[in-house]
């Protein structure tokens, strides 16, 4: 009469107790599980939201890349303008060096000119004063002989008339 | 007959010369009160100094209807010591034989001339008849101070028109000014009242140390002879000559230096600066002459007989001396060649620039 209880559907009561703390584990993990299940499912939505925020990143960094790459190919545009120019510049540089070289030589010739022109200016200015006063005397000693001949020709003639000699 | 000082053998020749001219004339009204005023103040002042000195005095073709400066001298200033005056009165004739413009009245600076050819001081001062000389100046005189070659100048100062009156009113009254020529007494005070200034003076510009210059040039005697003294060349014009003489002095290698002190003037009716504008407009009718000749930018050469050298003298008196007239003595009218551009020294100032002359 060992095994009676299992005849009729019985269980010992040892039985019993392992089945109910078999189950209580079973439920206490399914529990757990079911918690993890949720975290999972959120880390799930915050993940997929990373890279959703990911994806839009990436997006930008490629319409970036995109712009750059523009801006690049129009800053290698203008670079080679710009080395046009500077070589059309270096040209313009050239041709006025050329010119300012001509006009030194011209300035240094024109001065010289000038030094030349002031030194015969300042004669002719000290020969005009000096003519100046030379004129002066002429008049002064012309008008002094005249008013003396003036003098002597009224004497002469007031002489002539007392003695009626004709002048 | 050679005139000579009688101040003085050559011996005792003084330290310095004092060349003035002037007439009986009335030029800026009561010419002989201002006149003997200042000269019985200098002739104080330089024997207070104990300045050896001679006063050598030209008297310009004197009119003929009034007594000469040298017959009223030595009553107007009794303290005039006749033994350090040479007197030389010169024959009218001589002013209109030389003139180059009928409208001069006064050859100023030949007359200057006939002194500083007959002065015997070791130093010539040429100066005008109513110029105080100031502390300073008769400080420089003293001998030994002053240096060859160098033209001293000195500042004027204007004083008002009433200084020495005042003394005058307290000295005679009431009387007459034509009672009392002589008599009339100006003291430092005066001269030195800030009070007393008619204007602010004008200060002396170097190169040339221009102004008045007319009333104080000093230079050794044997420059004064190197250089032939003032222009007689050009005859024109009494303006400008005194500045000319500096542009010639520059010219001819002498320095100009301010002496340190000024000389003082009392303005009168007559003065130039007083009576320049009355003219305006009408130049050529001054009785200075144009004022616009070149007597900046100029020099000149004169003939060797500058002064009147060859004037024939006659001793009327001791200290006293009439030239007569002679053709002899007189320059050419005209010489051309004695107009000559100034040199330009090396470290000296350029002679003048050419400046049109003034539109009035």
């Amino acid at each position: 009469m060992k095994r009676p209880p299992r005849i009729l559907g019985l269980v010992p009561a040892s039985g019993y107790d392992a089945l109910e703390e078999q189950r209580a584990k079973a439920e206490s993990r399914a529990g757990k599980l079911a918690q993890q299940l949720e975290e999972y499912r959120a880390n799930s939505r915050v993940w997929k939201t990373k890279a959703e925020d990911a994806l839009g990143e990436l997006r930008k960094a490629q319409e970036a890349t995109a712009a750059a790459q523009k801006q690049f190919r129009q800053i290698e545009k203008q670079r080679d303008e710009h080395s046009r120019n500077a070589q059309k510049l270096k040209e313009e540089l050239d041709k006025v060096r050329r010119l300012q070289q001509e006009r030194a030589a011209e300035l240094a010739d024109l001065k010289q000119r000038l030094a030349e022109s002031e030194r015969d200016l300042v004669i002719a200015r000290e020969q005009l004063m000096a003519i100046e006063v030379k004129l002066d005397i002429l008049e002064g000693a012309a008008n002094v002989l005249d008013g003396r001949t003036r003098e002597l020709l009224t004497r002469r003639s007031g002489l002539g008339t007392e003695s009626g000699t004709a002048v | 007959m050679e005139p000579q000082s009688d101040a003085g053998t050559a011996a005792q020749e003084p330290a310095i010369s004092i060349v003035l001219t002037g007439r009986n004339d009335d030029h800026g009204v009561d010419f002989r009160t201002r006149f003997f005023r200042t000269l019985r103040f200098n002739a104080e002042q330089l024997t207070a100094y104990g300045i050896p000195h001679e006063f050598v005095f030209v008297e310009w073709a004197p009119p003929a209807q009034r007594p000469q400066l040298i017959d009223l001298v030595f009553d107007a200033v009794p303290g005039l010591d006749r033994g350090l005056c040479t007197w030389y009165v010169v024959d009218s004739r001589y002013h209109q034989a030389l003139s180059l413009n009928p409208r001069l009245e006064y050859h100023e600076f030949i007359a200057k001339n006939v002194g500083v050819r007959r002065a015997r001081g070791r130093f010539v001062l040429t100066s005008n008849c109513d110029v105080f000389l100031g502390r300073a100046v008769l400080d420089a005189l003293a001998p030994g101070r002053l240096e060859s070659r160098v033209v001293y100048r000195a500042q004027r100062y204007d004083l008002k028109e009433t200084v020495g009156e005042r003394r005058l009113e307290e000295a005679v009254g009431q009387r007459r000014l034509d009672e009392t020529v002589g008599q009339q007494r100006v003291a430092w005070t005066d001269l030195e009242d800030p009070e007393n200034l008619a204007r602010p003076p004008r200060a002396l510009k170097a190169p040339f140390l221009a102004g008045a210059t007319g009333d104080f040039l000093l230079l050794d005697r044997e420059s004064f002879h190197q250089v032939r003294g003032f222009n007689e060349i050009y005859r024109a014009a009494r303006f400008g000559i005194d500045r000319n003489f500096l542009v010639k002095a520059i010219s001819s290698g002498l320095s100009i230096v301010d002496i340190g002190g000024p000389v003082y003037h009392v303005d009168h009716a007559g003065s130039y600066h007083l009576a320049a504008d009355a003219y305006a407009g009408r130049q050529h009718e001054a009785p200075w002459g144009n004022r616009d000749w070149h007597s900046r930018g100029v020099s000149y050469v004169n003939p060797p007989t500058w002064g009147l050298q060859h004037a024939p003298a006659q001793r009327v008196a001791p200290g006293h001396w009439f030239l007569d007239f002679s053709w002899d003595a007189v320059p050419p009218m005209v010489d051309l060649r004695g107009v000559v551009i100034p040199a330009s020294r090396v470290g000296r100032p350029s002679p003048g620039r050419y400046a049109p002359p003034r539109s009035e």
